[in-house]
């Protein structure tokens, strides 16, 4: 099983589509005009204090915040249009039922699977290169000079983009009918989980362990950039403390492994 | 050597029993029929060969399991209705089945013209006509020059042109020595194609061998007379006619072992009829089939 070799396959089967290429048109676009909004209501916003004008969140549009709110912004995207790619992808292969025609030609089981990782796995690179691309557009044309990529920012960029995209080909893989199964994905996303997570607050317990539950992880891997005062008024009022980058990152890793092993296993012992 | 061997091969759907203890072999080389009325059991069969479905028990091992995990893209299968990505044309189609079977692409122009779809490589495949959909899903089968060949209903929907075109195709492929399994429940298409045959019913099977041996050895022979109530009396009384059926003006008799029509036209005439009609009918499948899921 070469995962280059699975990745060309991928490539042929979902390059040429339209519908691809068209969400993912839409990802590029939609994520580099919300920054160019941000930017110019950045540039609007000021206010005037003892005859010194300055931005409420002037710390936000300055290097090294600009990659973080650059990820915040990012991160509607990712929930929004790489799940729903997720979901597209596997359930345009059940419509086509050219997943199980796969194996038919003579694909294993795995393979199937492994190649959908695969995929994912460069989709969510390609997003996180769009974001670093579209930092350094903003650095250049404020004249910031190239401010070097935030590690941290970047890694959790990409695990919350692979993070959507795993959950959406789960949801395309169990529900198999394209709408049906954005529908669910977007109601546990914006919903369910949330619902769920009060309903446990304040009938069952008030525990940390809640903020563990998978969409909570991956929406806190990219955190609002918000000035220090600001965090730590946020931090000391919480009913809960929120959960720490480092947190948020091993968590995000245990969680896309499981996802993984459920996709993976899925497609190994259903039938097709 | 077995191309396919299997044994014991059970699949249910909760209460429904789909496949019951099927016992199988079939040779490398040989052109093999699945017989059986639509629900039998034959597409559920494939399916499970071919790793789309799992069984509920028993086995199966395919070139006596020499091959390892790779054996299946030694196969090419055609299963129920030919299944492509509708946005890509033939070659990148065909370009897909060949990354998956490792074999290089481009698909060679030779494939293309056995199915007659060169004219129409580029074509997206939802533009295709049913039958040049099912003559893609034999290129496809081809890609890779594989050893055995599955096809389930081949010509399932095809005007009688597009299934003479695809027996045609068939017939070719079988000449070059190919082992071919080939599912349906269009007896004539299975005569005419076929060496050896297995007919299932409702998941069992209920006889195996080479269409020949499935075949009754004796002739079967359509008679008529002017008075052919007569004719009918006396002969389903005479000790040559094991079985006389009436089929319109005629009567179908199955003679005996070793009788043959002259003997049925003698005995007519010494009893005063005169036969205006005498057929001798090669036994066909179609009747040993229905004979034997009658049982």
């Amino acid at each position: 099983m070469n995962p280059l070799h699975l990745l060309k396959l991928e490539w042929k089967r979902y390059w040429p589509n339209g519908t691809f290429r068209m969400i993912g048109a839409l990802y590029a676009s939609s994520f580099a005009l919300v920054l160019f909004l941000a930017r110019a209501a950045g540039r609007n916003m000021t206010f005037t204090s003892n005859g010194v004008t300055s931005h409420p969140l002037a710390g936000l549009f300055v290097y090294p915040q600009n990659w973080e709110l650059l990820a915040c912004i990012g991160s509607w995207m990712n929930v929004f249009l790489l799940g729903s790619l997720g979901v597209f992808m596997i359930t345009m292969e059940f419509s086509n039922r050219t997943l199980r025609q796969s194996v038919i030609f003579g694909m294993t089981r795995l393979e199937v699977a492994v190649s959908k990782l695969v995929w994912s796995v460069a989709l969510a690179l390609a997003a996180t290169g769009l974001y670093i691309l579209l930092v350094f557009g903003w650095e250049v044309l404020d004249g910031w000079g190239l401010g070097l990529p935030l590690a941290g920012s970047v890694a959790s960029f990409f695990l919350q983009a692979l993070g959507y995209l795993f959950l959406g080909t789960l949801a395309g893989l169990f529900i198999r009918q394209t709408a049906p199964a954005v529908l669910a994905y977007l109601a546990y996303v914006f919903i369910l989980e949330t619902v769920c997570r009060w309903v446990f607050y304040f009938y069952v317990a008030k525990t940390r362990l809640l903020l563990f539950l998978p969409n909570q992880v991956l929406w806190a891997l990219t955190p609002l950039p918000v000035p220090e005062s600001v965090n730590h008024l946020v931090h000391s009022n919480a009913f809960i403390k929120p959960l720490s980058p480092a947190e948020a990152d091993l968590t995000a890793l245990v969680y896309l492994g499981m996802f993984a092993m459920l996709f993976c296993r899925r497609i190994v012992k259903s039938d097709l | 050597m077995p191309a396919l061997t299997v044994r014991n091969l059970s699949k249910n759907y909760g209460s429904l029993v789909a496949l019951d203890g099927l016992d199988l072999t079939v040779e490398a080389g040989q052109v093999f029929g699945l017989l059986g009325p639509n629900g039998s059991g034959k597409t559920t069969l494939l399916a499970v060969l071919l790793d789309v479905l799992h069984p509920s028990g028993g086995s199966f091992t395919w070139f006596e399991g020499r091959e390892g995990e790779n054996v299946r893209k030694r196969i090419g299968a055609l299963l129920e209705t030919p299944n492509f990505y509708p946005y890509l044309n033939a070659d990148q189609n065909l370009s897909i089945v060949a990354s998956i079977k490792r074999v290089s692409s481009p698909v060679p122009d030779a494939l293309l013209e056995l199915v007659q779809l060169k004219e129409r490589r580029r074509s997206p495949y939802k533009t295709y006509s049913l039958g040049m959909k099912q003559r893609l899903a034999l290129a496809a089968c081809l890609v890779g020059d594989p050893d055995v060949l599955i096809l389930d209903e081949p010509t399932n929907g095809l005007d009688p042109e597009g299934m003479v075109e695809v027996r045609h195709i068939i017939q070719k492929i079988a000449a070059q020595g190919k082992t071919i399994i080939l599912a349906s429940h269009m007896l004539d298409e299975v005569e005419k194609i076929c060496s050896h045959v297995a007919i299932i019913k409702k998941g069992r099977l209920l006889a195996v061998g080479a269409v020949g041996s499935i075949l009754s050895d004796q002739p079967t022979v359509e008679a008529g007379a002017v008075d052919i109530e007569k004719l009918f009396q006396l002969l389903s009384s005479a000790a040559l006619v094991k079985k006389i059926t009436r089929s319109g003006n005629y009567l179908i008799l199955e003679l005996e072992s070793g009788r043959n029509p002259g003997e049925l036209n003698r005995l007519a005439f010494e009893h005063g009829i005169i036969l205006d009609h005498l057929i001798l009918k090669r036994q066909s499948l179609e009747v040993e089939f229905l004979e034997i899921t009658r049982q």
